[in-house]
């Protein structure tokens, strides 16, 4: 284990106190004014395009993006930077295909999409199903990341800053809901992004302002030399390449956190406003990740690739700690603690949704509850999942590895939730056999190509895969086309007249937004504003 | 922030009242569906295929891709990944533009069409498909804002 620190570091203990403290201070305030559970799961709908906007990208870029990525580059060079391209790309497949349809046809869960059209109980439990398989990979990989960090950068205990990670989490949620999370997001966006232009611009000057030096350096720094600058170093296989394009590229539009936030706004022009401001920011950040990425390598050079560690997310803080001392490492730790922060809140909340509004409420108690209930329960699942992710963390613990498992929950969401949601949306033939096949061909072609991909079976270090024939380490490319593939076949072998029949006003709803749900209003300090809003809802259009 | 999306204080369960199988078949519905596809196909057919061109030839060409020009230092594969970049971008606010100008008052036209015309003291009730399938649909949104 790699202990930057050898005692505990009391600056970045500070820091980390001044990011707990002000998040709990929003959480505070959310608190008073969350009440329904259009209040827990969308804050009411009642964030603005732009608000939306940092939140979403609050939301998505998680360790693996500012510590992550970073590492890549500064291990792999060209390589890692194509991740950053994917991740950012993808937001086009949100923007063109999805983010306006799904808020104007969905209420809190990716699943009333499904359900609105196909039956209620399967269509949900396969919704919930695909969007619990995503949280699970991504939330253990996002716990024991955090867990190494701050383990790594504050000096306490592994165990210690797992459970944290999740106690804080786990407040957020419950005390404050969607109002809570969106906030810490979008902080949490301010914060990382600062990090990000105060590191590039103290790069540049360390390079001496040139961005070119920033290639120039790295390559003569690096053992590889020329083919630094290629790629191929980290992803060696051209169709696995190919294969992580794809998972990412696609993945992005199946996440369940991701497009739970497009629940948060009061209408369809706020949504697509709200991935245009993400884009904006979640590119101009990956086009920093050369500064960061590159600059590391160029500064620190080969001497850093001990302090950065195998999987060169200690990178970042180290070139931050060359650059600035250890107060300038304590903020760049308390920054990517923020983000951890953020992403698991987003993840456990849409979690939260699918297990008490989906599972519960629709299917055990087939929508006879309160939604006092609902919100009860909600909270219940919250601390449920929370605590189960805190368990594996600490018990699978630093094993695990990061990366491959945000892979698979790319991979499944990809394979799993996009082809479903999209083809519910746009095919009128779509039905439930359909949906329910392909999300179970999707998580299981994912998961079962991932167990016996040379990365995971027989381990990282091996040559080759356990079976020969087999040794790709990105599913994408093989099972996304399986998901749809699933949805068409389930579709053609049985016929269901009343999905097809209520496509029409699932169509026309999620194209024009008429009877999509409303805003109630709902904002951090304001006070009067779910009167306001809900007036002038009904001034503008008419009731029938 | 404006409603102009909002339908109603219900949600759509409530909504049995309007006929959307008609609504579905009003031409001001299809000529909003033609328009938003005749962007969003050839601009998603643009976007995949340039993005994985560029994945494609960083698999398979890596010696093109680790290629240097014009100046020392700057390699084909992170010019053309910059380019994904502003591709990114500048696709975005086309659509944006888009929604704006062309896609929301024909959405806006379609709710109308569904709904009688909106706005205080027009006439509520139903889909009325027969008074507006001769109005032209707009190419300018200046005749389609929406009341606030």
């Amino acid at each position: 284990m790699t202990t930057y620190f050898a005692a505990v570091n009391e600056t970045a203990l500070a820091v980390f106190a001044i990011v707990v403290g002000v998040t709990m201070v929003i959480t505070y305030f959310a608190s008073k004014r969350v009440s329904t559970a259009t209040d827990f799961w969308a804050a009411g709908r009642g964030l603005t395009g732009p608000q939306n906007g940092f939140a979403i990208a609050g939301d998505y870029m998680s360790a693996a993006s500012f510590l992550g990525i970073a590492g890549l580059i500064f291990l792999f060079g060209f390589d890692g930077f194509l991740y950053s391209v994917g991740f950012l790309v993808a937001f086009l497949t949100v923007l063109f295909l999805l983010a306006e349809r799904m808020r104007n046809s969905g209420k809190y869960t990716i699943a009333d999409t499904l359900a609105f059209r196909l039956k209620q109980k399967p269509a949900r439990a396969a919704a919930a199903l695909g969007t619990l398989s995503v949280v699970a990979f991504y939330l253990i990989a996002q716990m024991v990341g955090a867990g190494v960090l701050i383990e790594g950068l504050v000096g306490i205990d592994f165990w210690l800053a797992v459970v944290l990670t999740g106690a804080f989490m786990i407040i957020y949620i419950v005390a404050g809901g969607m109002l809570a999370t969106s906030w810490v997001q979008i902080i949490k966006a301010f914060l990382l992004m600062g990090a990000a232009v105060v590191m590039t611009v103290w790069v540049l000057a360390e390079i001496g302002w040139n961005p070119l030096d920033l290639f120039r350096d790295a390559r003569a720094q690096s053992a590889d030399g020329e083919a630094y600058l290629k790629p191929g170093l980290f992803l060696s296989t051209p169709l696995d390449t190919v294969s992580l394009g794809l998972g990412l590229v696609l993945g992005t539009a199946g996440l369940p956190h991701i497009l739970m936030r497009f629940f948060t706004v009061p209408n369809a022009k706020a949504a697509r406003g709200s991935v245009m401001w993400a884009m904006v920011l979640i590119g101009a950040f990956y086009v920093m990740t050369t500064a960061l990425g590159f600059g590391a390598r160029a500064i620190l050079g080969k001497g850093g690739e001990e302090a950065a560690g195998p999987t060169g997310n200690f990178a970042l803080p180290s070139l931050a700690d060359e650059l600035g001392g250890e107060l300038f490492l304590a903020i760049i730790a308390g920054v990517a603690f923020a983000t951890i922060l953020a992403v698991v809140a987003g993840l456990v909340i849409s979690a939260s949704g699918a297990v008490a509004h989906d599972v519960w409420s629709n299917i055990v108690r087939s929508g006879r509850d309160s939604e006092r209930e609902e919100v009860w329960v909600a909270k219940i699942a919250a601390v449920s999942i929370g605590a189960i992710a805190i368990a594996i963390a600490v018990i699978g613990g630093e094993g695990l590895n990061i990366s491959f498992m945000v892979g698979l929950a790319f991979a499944v969401a990809a394979s799993a939730n996009f082809p479903a949601l999209l083809l519910a949306l746009t095919w009128r033939r779509f039905n439930t056999t359909g949906a329910v096949v392909g999300v179970l061909f999707g998580v299981i072609s994912s998961v079962a190509l991932v167990v016996i991909s040379p990365t995971v079976w027989p381990g990282p270090d091996s040559e080759g895969g356990a079976l020969s024939w087999y040794s790709l380490a990105n599913p994408g490319i093989i099972s996304i086309p399986l998901g749809f593939i699933g949805c068409f076949l389930g579709t053609m072998l049985t016929t269901e007249p009343a999905a097809a029949a209520k496509f029409d006003e699932l169509y026309v709803r999620s194209e024009t937004g008429l009877g999509a749900e409303v805003a109630t209003g709902l904002t951090l300090t304001g006070g009067g504003g779910r009167r306001r809003t809900a007036a002038a809802a009904t001034t503008t259009i008419p009731r029938l | 922030m404006t409603q102009e999306f909002a339908g109603g204080a219900e949600g759509a369960e409530q909504r049995t009242d309007i006929d959307w199988v008609a609504v579905e078949r009003s031409p001001e519905f299809r000529e909003l569906v033609k328009r938003k596809k005749a962007f969003v196909i050839p601009a998603t057919l643009f976007f995949l295929a340039w993005y994985f061109g560029f994945i494609i030839l960083a698999g398979y060409a890596p010696d093109f891709m680790g290629r240097e020009f014009i100046t020392d230092g700057l390699t084909v594969g992170y010019a053309l990944a910059l380019t994904q970049f502003v591709m990114t971008w500048v696709l975005g606010w086309m659509y944006l533009r888009k929604a704006d100008r062309e896609f929301d008052p024909l959405a806006e036209r379609a709710r109308e069409a569904a709904l009688g015309t909106a706005g205080p003291g027009g006439p509520e009730g139903r889909f009325r498909r027969g008074e507006i399938v001769d109005e032209p649909v707009p190419g300018s949104s200046t005749s389609t804002e929406v009341p606030r």
